[in-house]
């Protein structure tokens, strides 16, 4: 009862508190759990293993990929469309310095964007896939001119067009008289 | 150490101080006036007979009862008696010795005012008019205690001498006068009343008939007719009838001024004096001049005029005997002179006035008693004219045989009216200006040609335009160092805010001349930024004492005003000395304002008549019964700055703008309706026509035209359904009601209105306003972007109002609230009646009596319109309706604006160093 008895720790305890590398070794009966991998296995698949695992694609996926991406590119002004309508809602029609600054960024964002529109599309372009790449292209410059119309709408509704005739009363000229009568004090 | 301090805290402090107030009383400027005294009715009385402090009295020309403090010459009360007085001749104003009280006569009114405070005791209408008023001094041989009573004597067809009550007013007797003869004075002295009455007989002259009554029961003593002899042709060479005195007086001149006869009433003996001829002119005027009290000596002297001398001689009446003897004379001097008459006890003292000296001598002795020089006076006259005095009254203290004080308030022959203690000048105040009857505004030469230059450079090509400016600011530079050396004072002036421009700089066209013609022929400059100093003030037309001018005034270009009227057609006068100019070529003003075709239209027996090249265009009469009231133009210098108006949706209604439009009023006075016709002035047609009945026709109807809109007032009599009340109504032409339409005539750039008639769409608004308005105009700005201000002048409140007109728009909404977009035009729900706002009072706290007429001119800054209103006041202000967005206002502290900079600069180079350091121990550490 009273004789202590040293019993070794179980092997798991072990495997668990030791460092040693040596322990991490595979044991050759039991399979790694999946999605297990030892830090040599790792090391070595980024090197070698890998890279004949995932085939290179032929140049057709890879036009494929790029119109793909090209797409979300010239999609993307359109999809923020929602929001900034939101948004310029929410500012209201008066003339105050947030609402006319949000106007300003309103109309820079689609302005500069088309001006860097080949710069875009520059990494996504390729001699095969140039005639599909307009097609993006145009797409971009009219998501843009979307947004810009948006902008435009946002300025009539301040006020800031002149659309109307009392904008252009300034160079309307009063009608001259042919006669002028004179009172003379009698 | 403190003193700088406290400075420096009080400049800081100041300009934050009651903007309001401090606006109020520096822009507007405000003459309280009384008019040009009159000889008879001006005297120094003392209020209050236990304090010695003594006023000046004064019925003035204009019908205005005042009092003034002979300390400074403000104004302690005023009365106003009649708003038109002038035709009335006789006014009448008297005091008894150590009253409390002043009667004054004027019209068919008696009226008695407490002396201290300008309070109505009591009045009494008679029946006629007044033509005389005296104090009875005396009653049953003994002064009386109390109240002393007045005796009047009123012509009209029943004449009678009636004795008024000094406490009550109540009549106590009346004598009827019998017969047709003219009622002429009524004198008193201690024993009797005697009536005097101009008698005409058979040949045409006049004989004086006197009639003695009993003062204390009016009945008749005795009656007798002085033998004039054939001199009196008229009444006007009866030199004087005293009253009040221990022997009155009555005397007379022929018409030629040889002999001067004199008559102590009650006495028929006549003393007959020849008037010696000084030299060869002929003797113009002979006045007389009598002390007013009971007890003093019966001593007068009489005062000889000619043309370019005048004289005096003293004369002594024996009491006991009434006989008339002459004491001594007074050299003769030449120029006009003044005398007044002061007793002190029993003893009389004639003070002598010439143009340049006062001299103070006894009525007992020639010996001069006090002499003294007079002093500059300050007052403005015409290029080399010689200022005269025209009469004076005076206040002598004697100490033994020396005058130890004397104070002198005289009328120049400019219309100032001049207070002298001794010989110096205390204060003047501009009485002429009381009888202004016309006055434009005229912008000075200096300012009107840098902006000709301007306009020289806009429009030749940018080269030449570049050499002409270049030549210009080189030649600027001349004035370089004066105004450096000039600099620090405008500088600590501007910051100070006590800066007072003048004339020469004036930059915004405060600064411009107001030329006044006044009743009396004379016109007068005045500085509408510095308006406390007459510029000058010359005779322009010799009116005989009953002729009447009408004047007009205008200034067709900077520099130049122009004076025409009936007798004379445009005279032109250099603006800042009032010099003539001489033009060789007559200008044609209509002649050169004219379009092509110009119609000339006037008013003749009561109807408008047009002519175009002497043929007749048109012909406006008005319908039985009625008459023109007034006929208003448009102004022919009315500049728009939009030809419309611009609504909430920002659609456009098109204003209706015809410069040849008029507001024509004609009434009728049988059924009191008044009609408003606005006329095409150029085809006689008209545009609109409103008419209203059941108006009260003595009120004032108010009328005018601007833009494109007219305004008019009116006041109603109470109906059965309406209570008497003031209308204003406010009208607006348009081209079309349909927003963005021009109306027929769209697309053309002229229009003939003989040609075509189109008719504009008329907007009417009626509001009820609170009180009569007698005036109307409208604030007049260069460009007229500025919104404009509907001037009303309130007679019952004595104020001048400035009604904004978006108050007064005829298209406020009626019986609904303002959509959301005529929210954003300003437009307001109508309520038909219309407060005035006190805001609105341009007056603010002063009392500006009896306006006339209010003009107005715009300033060269766009913002601000110049406001001149005369009559009996003269009030002029400043006026930014649409506030003053082009011009720094008083309240922008300039001194914390530089602090701030300062302290910008301070903080800069302080926290410069600190900053480079951080910067470069930063960079230290990361490396």
């Amino acid at each position: 009862m009273t004789t202590q008895v040293t019993v070794p720790p179980p092997q798991w305890l072990v495997d668990m508190t030791s460092t040693s590398t040596a322990l991490t070794k595979p044991k050759a009966n039991i399979v790694d759990p999946p999605g297990f991998t030892t830090l040599q296995s790792k090391q070595k698949s980024s090197k070698t293993a890998a890279a004949p695992a995932r085939k290179q694609p032929t140049p057709e996926e890879m036009d494929t990929l790029k119109l793909k991406k090209a797409w979300e590119l010239a999609i993307a002004p359109a999809k923020q469309l929602p929001m900034n309508a939101i948004g310029m809602y929410m500012t209201g029609n008066s003339l105050q310095i947030f609402s006319i600054m949000m106007v300003f960024m309103l109309f820079k964002g689609p302005i500069t964007a088309m001006f860097s529109i080949q710069s875009t599309f520059q990494r996504l372009e390729t001699d095969s896939n140039r005639g599909q790449m307009l097609l993006v292209k145009a797409a971009f410059v009219g998501c843009n001119f979307l947004a810009l119309a948006l902008g435009i709408w946002k300025v009539n509704g301040m006020g800031l067009l002149p659309t109307t005739r009392s904008d252009w009363l300034a160079w309307e000229a009063a009608r001259d008289p042919l006669e002028r009568a004179y009172y003379v004090p009698s | 150490m403190l003193l700088p301090l406290l400075t420096a805290a009080t400049l800081l402090l100041r300009p934050s101080l009651a903007v309001f107030a401090d606006e109020a009383w520096s822009v507007d400027y405000h003459f309280a006036l009384l008019g040009e005294p009159r000889e008879s009715t001006t005297f120094f009385h003392q209020p209050n007979p236990a304090l010695k402090a003594s006023l000046i009295y004064t019925l003035s020309e204009e019908g205005a009862l005042g009092a003034v403090n002979p300390r400074d010459g403000s104004l302690v009360w005023r009365q106003p008696l009649q708003e038109n007085s002038y035709s009335h001749n006789a006014s009448f104003l008297r005091t008894g010795e150590g009253r409390d009280v002043v009667v004054s006569g004027i019209g068919n009114e008696i009226a008695s005012w407490s002396a201290d405070n300008g309070r109505l005791v009591w009045n009494v209408r008679t029946e006629g008019e007044l033509r005389d008023v005296e104090i009875l001094e005396l009653s049953n041989g003994k002064e009386t205690a109390g109240a002393k009573d007045a005796v009047a004597l009123s012509a009209g067809p029943r004449p009678a001498v009636r004795r008024i009550d000094g406490a009550t007013g109540a009549v106590k007797w009346e004598h009827m006068l019998d017969g047709s003869d003219e009622p002429y004075q009524v004198s008193a002295s201690s024993t009797h009343i005697y009536a005097i009455l101009l008698h005409k007989t058979m040949l045409g002259y006049l004989k004086l008939r006197v009639v003695s009554l009993d003062p204390v029961t009016g009945t008749k003593m005795d009656e007798y007719t002085l033998s004039s002899e054939n001199e009196l042709a008229t009444a006007d060479t009866i030199v004087s009838v005293g009253a009040n005195s221990a022997s009155p007086i009555i005397a007379w001149t022929d018409a030629a001024h040889s002999t001067l006869k004199v008559n102590v009433i009650g006495t028929k003996s006549i003393a007959s004096f020849n008037i010696e001829k000084h030299g060869e002119e002929t003797v113009e005027r002979v006045r007389l001049h009598a002390p007013y009290h009971v007890n003093s000596l019966s001593h007068f002297l009489v005062h000889y005029e000619t043309a370019t001398s005048h004289w005096a001689e003293v004369y002594h009446i024996d009491a006991k005997n009434g006989k008339v003897a002459k004491a001594y004379s007074l050299p003769k001097l030449p120029g006009k002179g003044a005398f007044s008459t002061s007793t002190s006890d029993a003893n009389v003292y004639f003070t002598r006035i010439t143009r340049d000296e006062l001299s103070t001598l006894s009525s007992a002795s020639h010996g001069v008693l006090g002499r003294w020089p007079i002093g500059p006076l300050g007052v403005a006259g015409g290029v080399g004219e010689v200022i005269e005095p025209v009469h004076a009254v005076s206040e002598v203290s004697v100490k033994g045989d020396a005058v130890s004080a004397i104070r002198t308030v005289f009328l120049l022959s400019t219309g100032d009216w001049v207070l002298l203690r001794g010989g110096n000048a205390i204060w003047n105040r501009p009485e002429m200006l009381a009888s202004t009857i016309a006055a434009t505004f005229a912008a000075p030469a200096k300012i009107e040609a840098l902006a000709e230059q301007l306009q020289a450079e806009a429009h030749s090509n940018p080269v030449s335009a570049y050499a002409h400016r270049l030549t210009r600011h080189l030649s600027e530079l001349q004035r370089l160092p004066a105004f450096l050396v000039t600099l620090p004072q405008t500088l600590v002036k501007g910051l100070l805010g006590t800066s007072e421009d003048d004339v020469a700089s004036d930059s915004f066209g405060f600064h411009q001349i107001i030329t006044c013609a006044t009743r009396s022929g004379r016109v007068l400059a005045l500085d509408a930024g510095k308006p406390d100093r007459v510029l000058w003030n010359r005779q322009v037309a010799d009116l005989k004492p009953d002729q009447s001018w009408q004047p007009r005034l205008s200034s067709p270009k900077p520099g130049v005003v122009t004076i025409s009227s009936n007798a004379a057609t445009g005279i032109q006068y250099n603006i800042t000395d009032g010099e003539q100019i001489i033009t060789t070529l007559p200008e044609d003003v209509e002649a050169d304002a004219a379009a092509p075709r110009a119609v000339q239209y006037t008013m003749t027996n009561g109807a408008l008549e047009a002519k175009v090249d002497s043929n007749t265009a048109w012909h406006f009469a008005p319908a039985q019964g009625e008459y023109i009231h007034s006929l208003i133009p448009r102004p022919v210098n009315d500049p728009v700055a939009s030809i419309g108006k611009v609504l909430g949706d920002r659609r456009v209604l098109y204003k209706y703008l015809d410069p040849n439009l008029a507001l024509l009023v004609t009434v009728k006075n049988s059924s009191s309706i008044a009609s408003f016709y606005v006329l095409n002035t150029v085809s006689g047609a008209i545009i609109h026509t409103n008419t209203h009945t059941g108006i009260d026709i003595t009120a004032p109807i108010a009328s005018i035209v601007s833009e494109n809109w007219f305004a008019y007032t009116f006041t109603v009599e109470a109906a059965d359904d309406s209570p008497k009340g003031n209308h204003l109504v406010m009208g607006e032409l348009f081209e079309s009601l349909v927003p963005n339409d021009r109306g027929p005539l769209t697309g053309k750039s002229n229009y003939s209105s003989l040609e075509t008639g189109t008719e504009p769409f008329t907007l009417t608004h009626t509001y009820q306003i609170p009180e009569t308005i007698s005036k109307l105009s409208v604030t007049r700005t260069r460009q007229g972007i500025t919104s404009r201000q509907l001037l009303a002048v309130l007679p019952d409140s004595h104020a001048l109002v400035g009604i904004p007109y978006p108050m007064l728009d005829p298209r406020r909404p009626v019986a609904r609230d303002p959509t959301k977009e005529e929210q954003m035009e300003g437009l307001v729900r109508y309520s038909p009646v219309l407060d005035f706002d006190p805001k609105w009072y341009l007056s603010h706290q002063r009392e500006v009596v009896g306006i006339k007429d209010v003009v107005t001119n715009p300033a060269l800054i766009e913002s601000t319109s110049l406001v001149f209103a005369y009559g009996l006041d003269v009030f002029g202000t400043k006026l930014s309706p649409s506030f003053s967005f082009d011009i720094l206002g008083k309240d922008f502290n300039k001194l914390q604006m530089l602090a701030t900079v300062a302290a910008l600069a301070v903080l800069t180079f302080v926290v410069a160093p600190l900053v480079t350091r951080k910067q470069v121990d930063q960079r230290w550490k990361f490396m």
